[in-house]
This record gives C-alpha cells, sequence and structure tokens, in this order.
C-alpha cells in the first residue's frame, strides 16, 4: 500500500502492465492494463465517466478516462491519442511494460436514471473515448434502456475510432450507429455520412421527447452541438457532457482545473448541459 | 487572560531550550539586508523588530518542490519508495497573525476535503507562535480582510511586544506544551500588561487605513466575471506571477518528474494560475487564453470561489506582499473594488 509514514500516499500510483495495445488510428491506441497486485486490482472499482491518472516514470502524469466499463473489469482500458509529451511516451510503450495507474477521480455518468430512455451518444474525434465506457454499460444491461443511437465523427475516415467495435454495437437490436467524416476526409469505399457532427445530428431529426443526449467532443464541436440541440428543442437537463480540464493531483488540491467554482476534478468530469450553461465561460 | 512575561534575556533563555532540546525553530533572520525565515542555530539570531519577512513562511509547511515519492526503473521491474517527512518537530517562531492565518488558509485547502498525507505530516509537527504586530506597514491590509494584527487563526501560541519583553499566551494545546516550561521560572503576567498589550494593538488596527472587503461582495464577483474591467486589469498584468510566490495562502501547485526513465521522483512544485501554460491543454486548447481571464482567476479564487466554499473566508489574508512586489503596481483590493464597481454598474470604484 503506498503510504507516508504509513498515510496513504493518494499520489503514489499502483503499477499496471500493458497486457495489449491495439491501434485505433496512426496516432491513437487502446491499451489493455492489468495490475501487478491482484489487491490493487480489487480495490480499484470504478463507475463510467470516471477518470484516472496514467503515468511514464520519468515523463509524467496524464489525465485520461477509462474506457470500458466496470462491467467488463478483466482490464482497465484507455484510449489515448498521442498527443502531448505523457501520452507520446505512452503510446511509445510496448505489451508487457509498466505503467503508473492512479484513480478512479470524480464522478459519473447518471446511468441510473437513464433506464427505460433513449439514448442517444454523440462522440467527436477522441471524444468517442469518454462514451464507449457507458455505451458498454447500457449494452450490457441492454434491457433496462431504450433505442441507442451512436452518433460518431472524426476528421477522416482514418482518424475514426472503434471501428470494429462499431459494427458489434451495430448489429444488436435496438442500436443504431451513424458515422460521419468532415468534408473532404472521406476514403474510397466510405459508405457513412459526411459532414460535421452538429449538422448530421440536426439531419436526423430526432424529437426530444425524453431522449437523453451524451455529447463529447473537441469545445468547438460542443458549441455548435448545443445549438443544434436548442434549436430542435432539447432542454439543457437532457443533455449530458463531460469537461475536459487540464488536470495535474485529479484530487482538488493543485488548483487547475475549476471552472469558476466548480472543480472539474471533484464535480465534473461529467456534467448536464445545464450545469455548463450555470458555469462562467472558462473553458 | 493567562500567559508569562518574558524579559529580553526570557526569551533568549526559552529559545535557547528549545533548540538544546532538538525542536527545529525557524525565525525571521536578518541576511543580506533581507528578513527571512530561517531555520537559526541561536536565540541571538532571531529577529523579531517590526516589519514583516520578504516571504511568508509557507515553505515550511508546503515547499517550493517536494518528492511525493522516488521511482527505479529496473529489468526487473518498477520498484516505488514511498516520500517521508523529517520527523524533527519544528516550531514556526515569530510569524506575523497575516502569515499565520495564511496557514489556516493552506489548512482549509489541505486538510479541509482529500487529506494530502505530505502537508498533514508537516503541519502535525509545527507549532506556530506568532508575533503580535507593534506596527502596521504601508501594504498592510489585514483589517480588511478579516484579520487583525493580533489575529488568532492559524497560530498555537501568541507572543504579544511590551515595553521591554513579550506576553506569552498559548492559544492551543499545542501552544500549551511548547509554554509548559515557562511556569517553572517565568512570570505571569499582570492585568496591566495584557490592557498595555490590546491599547498597543488597538493602537496598530487604527493605523491601517483600508475599509473592508464584504463578504456578500463574492457574488458580486462572480457576477463580474464578463466585465470589460478584467480586460483593462489584464493589461497591466505582466503574468510574472510574484503575486503568487509571495502570497501566504496560494497553494496551487505543479507535478512533474525529476530525473531519467531509470530513476527518480514525482514532484511537486508550487505554480501559479497567472502563468499561460498553467490551463494549457495538450491539443493547444487554452480555456484562459489571455492575461486578463488568467488575473479574474486570481482575483475571483480569493475573494469570490474559496469564501463561498469556506464559511465567508476570503482566500487573502491582508500581508500586502503582492502589492509591494508587484513589478507594475497592481493592487488586488483596488482589483476587487473596481470588479465590485463594475458589477453594481456603478462606473466608480468605491475607496
Amino acid at each position: 500500500m503506498p503510504s507516508v509514514d504509513g498515510e496513504r500516499n493518494p499520489f503514489q500510483p499502483n503499477l499496471v502492465r500493458i497486457a495489449s495495445a491495439h491501434d485505433e488510428t496512426p496516432d491513437v491506441q487502446t491499451l489493455q492494463l492489468e495490475f501487478l497486485d491482484p489487491e490493487a486490482a480489487r480495490q480499484f472499482r470504478w463507475e463510467p465517466g470516471q477518470f484516472a491518472e496514467y503515468s511514464v516514470f520519468g515523463v509524467g502524469e496524464s489525465v485520461l478516462t477509462v474506457a470500458n466499463s466496470p462491467t467488463r473489469a478483466q482490464h482497465v482500458e484507455c484510449t489515448l491519442r498521442a498527443i502531448g509529451k505523457v501520452t507520446r511516451a505512452i503510446g511509445a510503450l510496448s505489451v508487457g511494460q509498466v505503467l503508473g495507474l492512479r484513480g478512479p477521480y470524480g464522478n459519473c455518468f447518471p446511468v441510473a436514471q437513464w433506464r427505460e430512455r433513449n439514448l442517444v451518444f454523440v462522440g467527436g474525434g477522441i471524444g468517442m473515448a469518454a462514451l464507449r465506457a457507458p455505451l458498454q454499460f447500457v449494452l450490457d444491461k441492454r434491457a433496462d434502456y431504450g433505442e441507442i443511437l451512436v452518433l460518431n465523427g472524426a476528421r477522416s475516415v482514418a482518424d475514426l475510432v472503434y471501428k470494429d467495435e462499431m459494427n458489434e454495437w451495430q448489429a444488436v437490436d435496438g442500436v443504431r450507429v451513424v458515422r460521419t467524416v468532415d468534408p473532404g476526409g472521406e476514403a474510397e469505399g466510405w459508405d457513412g455520412e459526411v459532414g460535421l457532427i452538429p449538422s448530421i445530428f440536426e439531419r436526423l431529426g430526432l424529437a426530444p421527447d425524453g431522449r437523453v443526449v451524451i455529447v463529447c467532443g473537441p469545445p468547438v464541436m460542443l458549441h455548435y452541438m448545443f445549438l443544434a440541440l436548442e434549436k430542435m428543442g432539447f432542454t439543457p437537463d437532457q443533455v449530458v457532457t463531460t469537461l475536459e480540464s487540464k488536470m495535474k493531483c485529479g484530487l482538488g488540491l493543485c488548483g487547475r482545473c475549476n471552472i469558476g467554482r466548480s472543480f472539474v476534478c471533484r464535480e465534473g468530469p461529467v456534467y448536464t448541459w445545464a450545469q455548463v450553461r450555470s458555469l462562467p465561460e472558462d473553458s | 487572560m493567562t500567559g508569562w512575561r518574558l524579559a529580553g534575556p526570557d526569551l533568549t533563555r526559552w529559545l535557547e531550550d528549545l533548540l538544546r532540546a532538538g525542536t527545529r525553530v525557524i525565525a525571521p533572520v536578518e541576511e543580506d539586508g533581507r528578513r527571512v525565515f530561517k531555520a537559526v542555530d541561536a536565540a541571538a539570531r532571531v529577529c523579531l523588530l517590526p516589519g514583516k519577512t520578504r516571504w511568508s513562511p509557507k515553505e515550511f509547511v508546503f515547499p517550493k518542490t517536494e518528492a511525493l515519492f522516488s521511482y527505479v526503473v529496473q529489468a526487473g521491474g518498477v520498484r516505488l519508495h514511498a516520500a517521508s517527512v523529517d520527523p524533527t518537530e519544528q516550531v514556526l517562531f515569530g510569524v506575523r497573525p497575516c502569515d499565520a492565518a495564511g496557514l489556516a488558509r493552506l489548512d482549509a485547502t489541505f486538510l479541509g476535503g482529500e487529506t494530502d498525507p505530505l502537508y498533514a505530516r508537516r503541519r502535525e509537527l509545527t507549532t506556530v507562535v506568532s508575533l503580535v504586530c507593534a506596527e502596521a506597514e504601508p501594504e498592510c491590509f489585514c483589517t480588511a480582510v478579516g484579520g487583525s494584527p493580533a489575529g488568532e487563526d492559524g497560530s498555537d501560541l501568541q507572543l504579544l511586544p511590551l515595553d521591554g519583553g513579550w506576553l506569552v499566551r498559548p492559544l492551543t494545546p499545542k501552544g500549551e506544551r511548547l509554554a509548559a516550561p515557562l511556569s517553572g521560572w517565568a512570570a505571569n503576567a499582570s492585568d496591566e500588561e495584557w490592557e498595555q498589550a490590546r491599547a498597543s494593538v488597538r493602537r496598530v488596527e487604527e493605523s491601517i487605513r483600508h475599509s473592508a472587503v464584504a463578504q456578500e461582495w463574492a457574488a458580486l464577483l462572480e457576477s463580474s466575471f464578463d466585465s470589460p474591467v478584467w480586460e483593462a486589469l489584464g493589461r497591466r498584468c505582466l503574468g510574472c506571477s510574484i503575486c503568487t510566490y509571495v502570497c501566504p495562502s496560494c497553494s496551487c501547485f505543479d507535478v512533474n518528474d525529476s530525473g531519467t526513465v531509470e530513476c527518480g521522483e514525482r514532484c511537486r512544485s508550487w505554480d501559479s494560475c497567472t502563468f499561460a501554460l498553467f490551463t494549457r491543454q495538450a491539443s493547444g486548447h487554452n480555456p484562459r487564453p489571455t492575461q486578463a481571464s488568467r488575473y479574474r482567476q486570481r482575483v475571483l479564487h480569493k475573494f469570490a470561489y474559496f469564501p463561498q466554499q469556506h464559511e465567508g473566508r476570503f482566500m487573502c489574508v491582508g500581508c500586502g506582499r503582492c502589492v509591494k512586489m508587484c513589478p507594475v503596481g497592481m493592487d488586488v483590493q483596488e482589483a476587487v473594488r473596481m470588479a465590485v464597481a463594475a458589477s453594481r454598474g456603478s462606473g466608480d470604484a468605491e475607496r
């Protein structure tokens, strides 16, 4: 047990080994991680939407969502784009190498409140990673939920993540998957949509009636998605998103992830659109 | 009130006894023309003259950089070693009441929610002896933010200046333990002496001419978020962060690895919300892209967000170091008043 003079040291990570690595796109990978200490594995219990701190010793730590559902808890999975110092270092590791992992942190998606309701998951780019855990969760408890629509987009066909899983999800009864790429991002044989996510969403013409819309993606996509949702009559409390502030400690101590009064690492990362609207424009 | 009266040689005796017992005594000393907190090896080094140190003593419970744990990566695997805190008991001696109040703010941050074990251990080993002010300095504004030249917040024991000596007043069990040896040989303080000390405090309080920052302003400040007043203030701020480094209550930190991929330490270091990199994400997106947005964060954290989460207490203790040290003469109180005035829709900042 990591400790400071006998007290639990929340900064000291557990050790995990890369059990498998799957290339999603040229710069995005999904890793399966297994704890070296079985007791640490038992203690690491998470809910869909929570995040963790992943680290390479000598390089640093990075915050990423736990990308798999606790209903599939054989491993902890993370999907990461090699874009910063730490994510590039993680991406350069091979199967069998050891990482630091601590968490889980933050709140989670209110999956219990979604029972019986129709769900729409809207994910842009690497934002799709934050939707994978709740999606797997509701698919594993399929009978508890209504119809499921997944709208996923990326800059180009090559940048789409979870390609194999999307096909599996599509095959489940009552699940529909719509994929789109930005204009110019299509490849030969592409049979999905072409267009930006907010306009494809509008074109789908969904009625708000009780649906829950879960939206994750870059800030500019969220901005236009909220405009589209408003135009279509969705209310701010039926829309859920995650906010991706820069974080260091994950514990509400280091002082950098706040948006107004709200510390994203503690009160987030999951917020309703209604909550987002009550926060200052600081994200 | 009960306590003891110490003449100069008595204070020396008390300090020398503490040093002999192996206690680390950290006190203001004059060094290269600056007053700074340092571990002392002799009572004669301690400077208890009016005025405050250049830096607050917060680094003795929240070091500028400290290891959280160390790591060794070898072919056989990764080994992590927990950080440990030097178990020597320490006395922060001669801390101004504003700086002691700063420690109480750090307590709220590091012990109020998730307990920070390194901070908690250091704090446990620390006894704070505050030194009531005999004079205010031009930048002082403790009375405007709920403090006093004789404030007790964060202090275990008070030292009150008196003509030719000091009164010693324990405030907590830790303070009583520290003062316990005095009962064997020091004189009890008389009612006249307590009154003399109180009169001195009143004089100092009256000399601090700053009107109060009202707790009710927190909500007004929050609603000043989109006011152009922050643009005007942000244009002046250089983003040098000296305000943060000298602040007794600023607690933000960075976490970084120091060493190689074979061995090293994961460390935390003081950081500042006024730096552009503080919130910049790996994608390049920065939620606080301008100095205005960063300066606003600093002021609102101290005077709006923190008070609303900590019973109305400001995350500012009025030491005035940020005002004194700012290279472009920015005044945090003035910024607060400007933002409140803007929020109320009146053009003039009330002074």
